[in-house]
C-alpha cells in the first residue's frame, strides 16, 4: 500500500489514461487494431470518467473542481465550435495584452492591390479577439456557478464517515446542476450566452470568407455558389408543386363543369319535350328527379305558358 | 474559491476506487460482447416516400380494430425512433397491440441539398402528402394526427391549416409557449442572431443541437452519467437499453436550415403560437381553426419541453373538446420507462375510441 493517501487516484487516473490512449489508437492508421467496442461510447465514457478522477483529485485537495461544465468540461464542442484559440490559456494574460496591441494595429487602413484581403484578414484576426473576449465572459460565469455549487456543499457539512466519495459526488453533483440552472436562467447568462454565439458565428463567416476567396482563385467551386443553385432548386420545385396542385384543380373543375353540363343537356330536353306536350309533363317530370340537384326541375316552371296551349284547342 | 479537504479514510476510500476500477475493467469485457445497436423493432413497410422522408406503416400481431389510421408526426430532431425504441418498450408496438392502425412519418437525414427546405415545405409539402396517401390508401376524408414535441408543433399548424384532414389531434410534450421562465433553450435562444447563425453553419450540424442539449445539464449529462454506467456494465440487458438510448441520442440528423431558421425565430424568440402571429408559407395560423377533439400529453418531469410550455394549449384552441392528461415522468420517459409502457398508449386509445 502507498504512502501517499491520493496515490490510488492518480493510478485510477493513470488507467483512465491508458483506456484513452487505447480507444485513440483505434483511429491511427499506423496503430495496431484493437478490439475495443464502439469508438464513440468509448470516448464519451473515458471523457467522463476522466472529469470523475479530476473531480476526486481536487476534492480529496481540497481544490475547487474545474472545468466541469462548457467548453472546458467533460463533452468537448463539435469540432469547428471549441474555444478560440489562446481563450482559457494559463498565458491568458499575454493573450489580453497582445490582443490591445493588435487591436490598435488593426486601426491602421488598407493600401493597393490587395487592401480587401487585407480588410478581410483585420476583421478576421478582430473577430477572433472578439469571439476570446465573448468567450472570456462565459468562462468568469461557469466559474461563479463553480464557486456557488462549492458554498453550498461546505454549508452542507462535511461528508460523514459513512459516505462514500461516489455519494459526496453524486451529492456534489446535484448542488453544481442548481447552481448551474439558476445561472443558466438569469438575464446575464442570455445575453453573455447570445454574445458568444454570435460573435463566434461571425468568425465563422469571416473565416469561410476567406477559404472561399482561395477556393475561387483556385477554380474549385465554392459553398456560396452550391447554396445558390440549391435555394434556387428548391424555389423550382416549390413552384413545379403549386402548378401541379392548379392542375388538379383546373381537371377537377374541368370534370365538375363536364358533369354540369351534362345534367343540364336532358334538363334542356324535359323542359322542350315540357313545353311542346303538356299532358305528358308527369312523365316528363320522372326522369327529371336525378337532375333535381342541378336545378332542372325550375326551368320546367316556363312549362306554364302552355296555358296558350288551351287557346289554341278552341 | 477552495474546498476544506475531504476527510476521508485512505484506505477505506482506496478500497472503494479499486472496487470501481474492477468493476470498470470487468465491464470492458461486456462492452466488447455488445453486437450492434438496433432501433425500430415492429415490423413496420415504407407506403410512401420523397426525397429523404419516409412514410412507415406498422404491422401489429392482430389487424387493428380501429377504423381510423394514426398518423405519428416526430420532430426534425433526432430520429423518430424513440417511439419503437425496442420491443419491451415501444409506444408503437403497443398502441398496435391496443387496436390502432399507426403510421410514422420518417423525415430521413437533411443534407446540403435540404438546405432551403421551410417549415412550409416540410408541413403544407411534406406532412400533407403523408396524410393524402394514407387518406387515399383508406378511403377516408380524415385520420388521427399524433404530433411529438416539434412533431407536435407541426401537427398543430397542419391541423390549423388543414382541419379537414384531421379527425382527433394528439400532442405530446409539445411547447405552445416557448416563453415560459423554466424553458432554459428557448432562453438561450432569445438573443442569438439565428439569420446570421444559419447564414453561417447552413444546415445545423447534428452535433451543435446535441452539444446545446448536453449543456441544459452538462455535468449530469457529460459525466455523472457515465460513472453511473460502470454500475450497470455487468447486466446485460441493462447495458444494452444504455447503448441502445445511447445510439438514440447521438444519431440524429442535421436540421435544415431555413426550417431551423424559421422555427427558432418564430417560435422560440417570437412565441408567435402564443401571439396569434405565426405564419406557414405565409398562410396565418389560426389556431382555433382547431375545432376537433384534442388531446394534449405532457411530461411533469419535461426539462426540455416544461409542462407550463404545454398547458396553455387549451385555451388557444377553437376546440370545445379538450383533454390535458399529465404524466409523471420526463420528455424521454414519457415513451420509454416502464409506466409509459402501461399508460401511455391505452390513454391514447381510450381517448381515441370515446370519439
Amino acid at each position: 500500500m502507498s504512502d501517499k493517501p491520493h496515490d490510488f487516484i492518480d493510478q485510477y487516473q493513470a488507467w483512465v489514461r491508458d483506456g484513452v490512449q487505447a480507444w485513440s489508437r483505434q483511429f491511427d492508421p499506423q496503430g495496431v487494431p484493437t478490439e475495443m467496442p464502439s469508438a464513440d461510447i468509448m470516448g464519451r465514457l473515458f471523457a467522463g470518467l476522466g472529469g470523475f478522477g479530476d473531480w476526486m483529485q481536487s476534492f480529496a485537495g481540497g481544490q475547487s473542481p474545474m472545468g466541469a461544465f462548457g467548453h472546458g468540461g467533460p463533452g468537448m464542442p463539435p469540432f469547428g465550435y471549441g474555444p478560440p484559440p489562446g481563450a482559457g490559456a494559463p498565458d491568458r494574460e499575454r493573450f489580453d495584452e497582445w490582443a490591445k496591441a493588435a487591436n490598435e494595429a488593426l486601426s491602421l487602413p488598407a493600401f493597393g492591390l490587395t487592401r480587401e484581403q487585407q480588410e478581410e484578414q483585420q476583421a478576421l484576426i478582430r473577430a477572433w479577439i472578439d469571439y476570446a473576449g465573448h468567450y472570456q465572459r462565459y468562462q468568469t460565469l461557469l466559474q461563479g456557478v463553480h464557486e456557488r455549487a462549492n458554498a453550498a456543499l461546505r454549508e452542507q457539512g462535511p461528508p460523514t464517515d459513512a459516505e462514500s466519495m461516489r455519494s459526496v459526488y453524486d451529492r456534489w453533483v446535484n448542488l453544481a446542476e442548481e447552481s448551474y440552472a439558476e445561472a443558466a436562467l438569469s438575464a446575464e447568462f442570455r445575453e453573455v450566452y447570445a454574445s458568444l454565439v454570435n460573435a463566434q458565428m461571425h468568425l465563422k463567416m469571416l473565416q469561410q470568407r476567406q477559404v472561399e476567396r482561395a477556393a475561387t482563385q483556385a477554380g474549385m467551386p465554392t459553398r456560396t455558389e452550391v447554396d445558390s443553385l440549391g435555394e434556387r432548386l428548391q424555389a423550382v420545385r416549390r413552384e413545379l408543386r403549386h402548378m401541379q396542385s392548379l392542375k388538379a384543380e383546373v381537371e377537377a373543375l374541368r370534370a365538375e363543369v363536364a358533369a354540369l353540363r351534362g345534367a343540364a343537356a336532358p334538363a334542356k330536353a324535359a323542359t322542350k319535350a315540357k313545353a311542346a306536350k303538356p299532358a305528358n309533363v308527369a312523365r316528363a317530370a320522372a326522369p327529371a328527379k336525378t337532375a333535381k340537384s342541378a336545378n332542372a326541375a325550375k326551368p320546367a316552371k316556363p312549362a306554364k305558358p302552355a296555358k296558350p296551349a288551351k287557346a289554341a284547342k278552341r | 474559491m477552495n474546498l476544506p479537504p475531504f476527510p476521508f479514510d485512505p484506505q477505506r476510500a482506496q478500497a472503494e476506487m479499486e472496487a470501481f476500477r474492477r468493476k470498470l475493467e470487468a465491464g470492458m469485457e461486456a462492452l466488447k460482447r455488445v453486437g450492434p445497436i438496433e432501433l425500430g423493432t415492429t415490423p413496420r413497410e415504407a407506403v410512401y416516400t420523397e426525397d429523404k422522408l419516409t412514410l412507415w406503416h406498422f404491422k401489429g400481431d392482430t389487424p387493428p380494430t380501429s377504423k381510423t389510421p394514426l398518423l405519428i408526426c416526430y420532430a426534425l430532431v433526432n430520429t423518430p425512433w424513440m417511439v419503437d425504441l425496442q420491443e419491451d418498450r415501444s409506444m408503437v408496438r403497443n398502441l398496435l397491440a391496443q387496436g390502432e392502425d399507426v403510421y410514422l412519418v420518417d423525415w430521413g437525414y437533411p443534407d446540403g441539398a435540404d438546405r432551403w427546405l421551410t417549415l412550409e415545405d416540410y408541413i403544407d409539402g411534406y406532412l400533407d402528402r403523408c396524410v393524402d396517401a394514407i387518406r387515399a390508401r383508406h378511403g377516408i376524408d380524415a385520420l388521427n394526427l399524433l404530433g411529438i414535441c416539434q412533431g407536435g408543433v407541426f401537427s398543430l399548424c397542419y391541423a390549423a391549416l388543414h382541419p379537414e384532414k384531421v379527425r382527433n389531434l394528439v400532442t405530446m410534450v409539445t411547447p405552445v409557449d416557448f416563453h415560459t421562465p423554466d424553458n432554459m433553450l428557448s432562453h438561450w435562444a432569445r438573443n442569438v442572431d439565428i439569420d446570421l447563425f444559419v447564414d453561417t453553419v447552413g444546415n445545423v450540424p447534428a452535433d451543435v443541437m446535441n452539444f446545446a442539449y448536453l449543456t441544459l445539464k452538462p455535468i449530469r449529462l457529460n459525466q455523472q452519467k457515465y460513472v453511473g454506467l460502470v454500475d450497470i456494465l455487468d447486466n446485460p440487458k441493462e447495458l444494452e437499453n444504455f447503448l441502445r438510448m445511447e445510439k438514440w441520442i447521438f444519431d440524429s440528423p442535421d436540421q435544415a436550415g431555413e426550417a431551423f431558421r424559421e422555427f427558432a425565430r418564430d417560435f422560440f424568440q417570437k412565441n408567435q403560437l402564443m401571439s396569434g402571429e405565426a405564419r406557414i408559407g405565409g398562410r396565418p395560423i389560426d389556431l382555433k381553426n382547431i375545432t376537433q377533439p384534442v388531446l394534449n400529453i405532457y411530461a411533469e418531469q419535461d426539462h426540455l419541453v416544461p409542462p407550463a410550455a404545454s398547458a396553455p394549449l387549451g385555451d388557444l384552441i377553437g376546440s370545445d373538446d379538450y383533454t390535458a392528461l399529465a404524466f409523471q415522468g420526463g420528455h424521454i420517459g414519457i415513451y420509454v420507462s416502464g409506466r409509459a409502457q402501461k399508460l401511455v398508449p391505452p390513454a391514447i386509445h381510450t381517448w381515441l375510441a370515446d370519439r
